[in-house]
């Protein structure tokens, strides 16, 4: 059924094409069929997925019938294993050796996948851990980009200047963008805030201090200690431990900034997730009211939110300016913005791992496929809906830290209280 | 200057054109387990949330221990000791149990007090410690409804503000927190007032009472009074 329906929708389009030579319709009756064809076993596969799931969920509400926490994948595993530590170094140092072994290519794809990684954390403090959905963030990214390279233009800042610089503009810019909206919520706060991020990419394109649609070209790269990078140390590398010759030195150290500033995103995201503040955003989420009844100031907790991703923002955007060194606001358009937003949503809500993850697979996969690069956009709309299906928390769910409380003397026995509440089954709360 | 710990003078409250609260006047002693009773409508949530600053008033005068509180922060309340249970329990459905608990003493620094007070709690309701560790969406109404006056009970308040505790809650479940209400004033020496639509049940529990009808108090006394009071019977107790 599906099959022949899909097959109506995109019969225009597969089967006649233009010749622009003869002028006139070429049909190709053989695209037809293998459309139906792949049509007809995608919807098979989907039927199984579909209903292995809802078995799942029966035979689950069969075993554990008072709902307690999902059996853990290995994803989710692998997200709270107490190897964690050893994973993560293992994860740190192969990407600290990567420059080294790899090519200039493979440094720069998995640069702008880091820049990403950056992006998607910082906007997770806005979406994923407050609710607060910002569908203008790529506004912060392009400040922080203009902000070295104007900087560097006007006045020959250095990269060192500009990193924290551009980090506070975003900041300030997302509290004073912040101020008015906050009390906005759902659908307004997103359209708000979309239109901010067009109206910032507008702004960039039409001022002349911000050399308008020209954009701006060489930008400095990071000096290292005002050393030449592509001189002698290259040479040296070459010669020990067999460097790739055509490396730009400074793409490696622009890498390995990137890389610092992933492990002090992480670091400090996850001390705010399991700060007083971030239980208060966490809650913020949840219910407003109930908040105010605790006493969280709700406009300072969700100010605090939005403009501590727009921090992150910032940073990466110097860094991005420093490594493509020409940025223009075509750069900054709404697509980038969904492109972030999916990398959250993707990898899992208020999920570190999930924000690295989603990151690498939207980054990097693209870049492997370049086959289908016609058809990203609809893979992408196609992944979203079977990831919305499949596993609504994200690749990776996120898993907080747990707080445990020990009773101190008098333990409380659980001994049946009010006969009424005790209907429910006690249990199942030990993992 | 008055002996009371909280009094309302006068206080109208307003959403845009429609007076809700047409000059009440409350009070409370400290101690007291007071009842705020009436129909839909009559206005106790709005005296509520008059006093705890999520409503502005128009014009009146709302005290809180000598100190006047009008137009005052809900923060700053709860950091003043003067806790809410909101209506229809709001409880964090994602945290887990004790996540919402700790919520309930985000403004505190006292970590031993924070611990003793959860064994408290837990004492208060042992069914809460078993359930720990599940999120609060998965409870049971009653559960939520112990959660919600734990996790208030967790400021440290010296006046709990109820709102309506029994909505929604089997009779037996509701037996069950109105003793636990009577224990907490007992215990802890907190002042409670309690807003409610079933009147018998809270006029058994409570020393006095408020009647509200539309804006007003109509009539108050004590528990007994009212209880034997013909016209209260007739409105509020089924004759």
């Amino acid at each position: 059924m599906a099959t022949f329906w899909i097959c109506f929708l995109a019969f225009p389009l597969v089967v006649f094409k233009i010749n622009a030579n003869t002028r006139s319709l070429d049909t190709r009756w053989d695209r037809l069929y293998i459309l139906a064809g792949s049509v007809f076993v995608l919807t098979f596969i989907w039927r199984f997925l579909l209903k292995r799931r809802s078995f799942d969920r029966l035979t689950k509400v069969v075993n554990e019938p008072h709902g307690s926490a999902p059996k853990p994948t290995w994803l989710t595993r692998l997200a709270k294993s107490r190897q964690r530590g050893r994973l993560l170094a293992v994860v740190l140092l192969s990407m600290c050796v990567l420059p080294f072994l790899s090519n200039p290519y493979m440094v720069n794809i998995v640069t702008s996948a880091l820049i990403y990684v950056t992006l998607g954390l910082g906007l997770n403090v806005v979406v994923g851990v407050s609710g607060l959905l910002n569908l203008g963030y790529v506004a912060f990214y392009a400040i922080g980009a203009y902000t070295y390279a104007l900087l560097g233009y006007y006045f020959g800042l250095s990269f060192w200047v500009c990193l924290p610089l551009g980090a506070i503009f975003s900041t300030l810019l997302g509290l004073l963008l912040g101020l008015p909206i906050i009390r906005l919520s759902g659908d307004y706060l997103a359209i708000v805030t979309l239109s901010f991020g067009e109206i910032t990419r507008l702004v960039l394109t039409n001022l002349d201090f911000t050399r308008g649609p020209r954009g701006i070209s060489n930008i400095k790269p990071p000096s290292f200690f005002g050393l030449n990078l592509n001189g002698t140390p290259k040479q040296f590398l070459i010669e020990t431990v067999g460097f790739h010759p055509d490396m730009d030195l400074n793409r490696v150290f622009i890498y390995f900034i990137i890389l610092a500033v992933v492990v002090l995103t992480i670091i400090c995201v996850y001390r705010l997730e399991n700060s007083r503040l971030g239980r208060a955003w966490l809650a913020l989420r949840e219910d407003e009211i109930a908040c105010q009844a605790m006493g969280i100031n709700r406009t300072r907790a969700k100010l605090t939110a939005f403009a501590l991703g727009s921090t992150w923002a910032g940073l990466a955007g110097v860094v991005f300016a420093s490594q493509i060194t020409f940025i223009n606001p075509a750069s900054f358009s709404f697509m980038e913005s969904i492109m972030i937003l999916s990398i959250v949503v993707l990898g899992g809500m208020d999920s570190i791992p999930g924000v690295i993850i989603g990151a690498a697979v939207l980054i990097l996969l693209p870049e492997q496929l370049r086959f289908f690069s016609d058809y990203r956009m609809l893979i992408f709309g196609a992944l979203m809906v079977v990831m919305m299906v499949f596993r609504p928390g994200g690749l990776i769910k996120s898993v907080r830290e747990v707080y445990i409380h020990q009773a101190s003397d008098s333990k409380p026995e659980p001994r049946p209280v009010v006969t009424a509440l005790s209907t429910m089954e006690q249990g199942a709360e030990d993992d | 200057m008055s002996s009371f710990m909280l009094e309302l003078a006068q206080v109208h409250s307003a959403y845009g054109n429609v007076e809700a609260l047409k000059g009440v006047d409350l009070n409370l002693s400290e101690g007291e387990i007071v009842a705020l009773l009436g129909a839909n409508g009559a206005g106790k949530t709005t005296t509520l949330a008059s006093v705890t600053g999520l409503v502005s008033p128009r014009s009146g005068r709302i005290d809180f221990e000598g100190q006047s509180i009008l137009g005052a922060r809900p923060e700053y309340l709860v950091s003043q000791g003067l806790i809410m249970v909101p209506e229809g329990r709001r409880i964090f459905p994602g945290l887990s149990v004790l996540e919402n608990l700790r919520m309930g003493a985000f403004l505190r620094n006292d970590k031993a007090g924070v611990e003793a007070d959860l064994d408290y709690v837990f004492n208060l309701f042992p069914i809460l410690a078993t359930r720990a560790k599940q999120t609060g969406g998965t409870l049971s109404g009653g559960e939520q409804q112990m959660l919600a006056i734990s996790r208030a009970l967790m400021g440290r308040p010296r006046l709990l503000l109820l709102d309506e505790p029994s909505l929604g809650l089997a009779p037996l479940v509701i037996r069950n927190i109105f003793d636990t209400i009577r224990k907490i004033n007992i215990d802890q020496k907190t002042t409670i007032l309690l807003v409610e639509q079933n009147a018998n049940l809270a006029l058994n529990l409570v020393h006095r009472a408020y009647i509200m009808t539309t804006g007003r108090i109509t009539l108050s006394g004590t528990a007994a009074e009212l209880l034997n009071d013909e016209s209260v019977r007739q409105a509020y107790l089924g004759g």
